[in-house]
């Protein structure tokens, strides 16, 4: 690989014999890619003798991931993340397009608050795309809509109170007829609250031996029944009204889900990388990906870590392996539409407390196509799909409304978006390896596999490995 | 793993044999905690060790001047961010019989107020010369969390529902001395009231069921939630049983034990009314009938008596609630000792 900064504007480069993932066209295969000034000017399918001894183990070309669900902490809370910092963690992970939460403080209600957020990604001269999605009720406190016209009129990709769910069934109603005009979809995160008032970690065997308050699966499946509901009647009234439904968990809720889609419901939804492969066995101190999971580390001496990290405090909470293997069908069957981070920068202050007092949230645009690719190594999930779920998959979500120049894939003749990661490497995850502010994973210390060598995001380059 | 404790732990030499001046020489005892956090990592070799030193300070307890020199120069903190008397009061009496300086903290737990950190006053009690420190915190885990930073020994004194070690303990102890045999080896033990939020229950399930105990969970179904996936995998695979049928759990059972049920519980909507609780789980005479004849009556306390127990059963010729009491002095003192001796090689 070699990478210049090229005569004009965008970056010289040439990768040849590498795997490429092209989602956009369906293929994967051996090939080349050629940019010139920033733009993807050949992709090069190779066969035959060319192609010998180029496999999907090692290097590894693909559109640039786009993330649904990020949250950036400004404005209101810079100690925990920046959009400078943010931007800067997703070119490390590979990202080149991701949608901020609006649960800042202020909350992102009313188009002056995007204003501010635009200026700081400009400022911070990243060629990351940055996307932001609007409050559905004002101050994100339930109660009246958000100024949802203007919003949409200044850009944001859909509404949603993530961090807390649409609370008041009317208000949801209202929300999905009204954005559903706008053509906009609103991102609901799935929670009864009133089951899980206190709630520390996935009801169920763990938390019982933990003696930790119990979040249980209805809490998710009765909010995803109840927002299903709703969605069936505005749609009829309202066709352009879509439901996406974020960081889904569990096997119950996933089920309702697939129902809903059969039936022909516009509703999709996202799983993280954490609930797909961390379980909450690790709340005990086992670190074992979910796949390899029994559930009863206590019965097996799988413990080697000390219980109660801070660091697993999460909303929705890491769930039994079941769940877990129930994201990954999800996913493999389509059930999920896209892998969404959910990155949740925190600072220590914030995470070194009790694990009931912990701020919930996981730092995870860094790290997602590590864990997602340990997925891939054990079989769990084809390496097509894998990549297909972070970028024309969550696209899909957005109703094109992803990228500067309107595609997702290797296009030629368009500014390059790629990312390019190598598979056969691995990385440790470090404060120090992370760009992010938050340094909130309970993968810290852990090697991943595919470090990002290169992401290339509107033709400008994003990140380069120091050592690439 | 296996864990059982032996029926007849008289045969090995004292723990304490080399008297009761310093600190034990952990070669010499094999004991291999730093801390004492849950109970769920003692080993069969470990509650042998706890119950015979236990033996040990049982007999300081009858000298006319009940303290030996042991921890002479240690300084023990006593941390309690919850209420408590009789366990603070238990391990204060504990240390200072085994000649430890004794610092008490009560403490506010301060989860939205920015106040000082469990962190930060860690540090703080360790910069005043704390060497070991005996926690109590509402939250489930926080011990694990002092321990991480503390250089010393931490003791859970009890921690939010997870456990409360020195409690399963100080009832092992209590069973072995006071059933016929000194076993529990297939002795019904039966466990009523408010399971769910216990973290007695949820350590006594661990001892117990090492200990080979025939053991049984009762309380309503809404206070024994989880409790059911728990039975269903077993304790590191050592099967126990769930019911919420009273009849069921006392039924020729060996030891009875009943748990405090919180006010708070109706508020909640876990409970009706304590009225209702009282009558259809209180342990009274007439329940207690179900039980063997002779059957051990126990309470960790505090009593609320006529609720989930009747007095004329808490003061009953079955009941054992005192010796608890008093064996709990001894067990914390047999704990303080063994934490007191870890050398550099210890693992937590």
């Amino acid at each position: 690989m070699t990478v210049s900064g090229g005569d004009g504007t965008g970056p010289d480069l040439e990768i040849s014999r590498a795997w490429l993932v092209d989602p956009a066209s369906g293929r994967e295969g051996p090939g080349e890619i050629v940019v010139e000034d920033g733009i993807l000017e050949a992709v090069t399918w190779i066969e035959g003798d060319d192609a010998l001894d180029v496999t999907a183990d090692g290097i590894v070309i693909a559109p640039g991931f786009v993330d649904l669900h990020a949250h950036l902490r400004e404005p209101g809370n810079e100690d925990a993340e920046t959009v400078a910092t943010g931007l800067a963690a997703a070119a490390h992970g590979g990202f080149t397009t991701i949608c901020a939460m609006p649960n800042t403080t202020p909350a992102l209600d009313e188009p002056g608050v995007l204003a501010g957020i635009r200026a700081a990604a400009a400022a911070s001269g990243s060629a990351v795309e940055l996307l932001a999605i609007g409050a559905v009720t004002a101050g994100r406190e339930g109660d009246r809509l958000s100024a949802l016209g203007e919003l949409a009129d200044v850009g944001v990709i859909g509404f949603s109170d993530d961090g807390a769910p649409v609370r008041s069934a009317a208000i949801l109603r209202s929300a999905l007829a009204y954005a559903g005009a706008l053509g906009l979809p609103v991102i609901d995160h799935p929670e009864d609250a009133t089951q899980t008032e206190g709630a520390e970690a996935n009801e169920g065997f763990v938390a019982t031996v933990l003696g930790l308050r119990g979040w249980p699966v209805a809490a998710e499946a009765a909010a995803v029944a109840r927002d299903l509901a709703i969605l069936a009647d505005v749609v009829r009234d309202v066709p352009g009204a879509r439901l996406h439904l974020t960081h889904v968990s569990t096997a119950a809720a996933l089920d309702l889900i697939r129902a809903a889609k059969s039936a022909g419901l516009p509703v999709t939804c996202d799983v993280t990388p954490h609930h797909l492969a961390l379980t909450d066995e690790w709340l005990a101190g086992a670190r074992r990906w979910s796949w390899d999971a029994t559930g009863d580390p206590w019965a097996d001496e799988s413990i080697t870590a000390g219980p109660y990290s801070p660091a697993l405090r999460v909303n929705p909470p890491l769930r039994s392996t079941e769940d877990a293997a129930a994201c990954l069908a999800a996913l493999a069957d389509g059930t999920a539409d896209a892998i969404a981070t959910d990155h949740a920068p925190h600072t220590e202050v914030d995470k070194a407390v009790e694990f009931g007092l912990a701020a919930n949230g996981i730092s995870g645009l860094e790290t997602a196509l590590g864990v997602v690719l340990a997925a891939v190594d054990a079989g769990q999930l084809p390496l097509a799909r894998a990549i297909e779920a972070l970028t024309t998959g969550p696209a899909t979500v957005l109703g094109g409304r992803a990228r500067r120049n309107g595609s997702v894939g290797l296009v030629e003749g368009a500014p390059a978006d790629l990312v390019v990661f190598d598979r056969s490497a691995s990385w440790t995850v470090t404060p120090e390896t992370l760009r992010s502010r938050g340094k909130n994973t309970p993968l810290l210390g852990r090697a991943l596999a595919g470090p990002v060598l290169l992401t290339i995001a509107a033709g400008r380059i994003a990140w380069e490995a120091p050592d690439a | 793993m296996t864990i059982r404790v032996e029926d007849d732990p008289v045969a090995e030499p004292s723990p304490v044999s080399g008297g009761l001046d310093a600190p034990p020489d952990h070669a010499a005892v094999a004991w291999r905690h730093r801390h004492l956090l849950d109970v769920d990592v003692l080993t069969e070799t470990d509650l042998d060790l706890v119950m015979r030193t236990t033996d040990a300070m049982r007999e300081v307890l009858t000298r006319p001047i009940a303290k030996v020199p042991a921890l002479r120069g240690k300084q023990v903190t006593i941390l309690f961010y919850e209420a408590s008397t009789r366990t603070r009061v238990s391990f204060e009496v504990a240390a200072k019989n085994l000649s430890a300086d004794v610092v008490n903290i009560a403490a506010a737990t301060s989860s939205v107020s920015k106040g000082e950190s469990l962190v930060d006053t860690v540090r703080t009690v360790e910069a005043l010369g704390a060497q070991m420190l005996v926690m109590r915190h509402s939250v489930s885990g926080a011990p694990y969390l002092a321990a991480e930073i503390f250089g010393g020994s931490v003791l859970n004194g009890g921690d939010g529902w997870h456990a409360h070690p020195t409690q399963a303990l100080l009832d092992l102890y209590t069973m072995r001395e006071r059933l016929p045999g000194g076993s529990l080896a297939g002795r019904k033990v039966a466990i009523l009231g408010d399971v769910l939020h216990s973290r007695v229950a949820r350590s006594n399930i661990w001892t117990l069921t090492a200990a080979g105990a025939d053991l049984w969970l009762c309380g309503p179904a809404t206070l024994l939630r989880g409790f059911e996936a728990w039975a269903a995998r077993g304790a590191a695979g050592r099967r126990f049983h769930v019911t919420a049928s009273v009849d069921e759990a006392l039924r020729d059972a060996d030891v009875v034990m009943a748990l405090r049920i919180q006010r708070e519980r109706m508020s909640a909507g876990l409970l009706p009314s304590l009225r209702e609780y009282a009558a259809r789980y209180g342990l009274t005479r007439d329940r207690l009938a179900m039980a063997r004849p002779g059957a051990l009556v126990m309470h960790p306390g505090p009593m609320n008596e006529g609720v989930e127990i009747a007095p004329d059963v808490a003061a009953g010729a079955q009941s054992v609630i005192t010796d608890q009491v008093t064996n709990g002095v001894a067990v914390r003192m047999a704990l303080l000792y063994l934490l007191a001796g870890t050398h550099a090689e210890d693992s937590a």
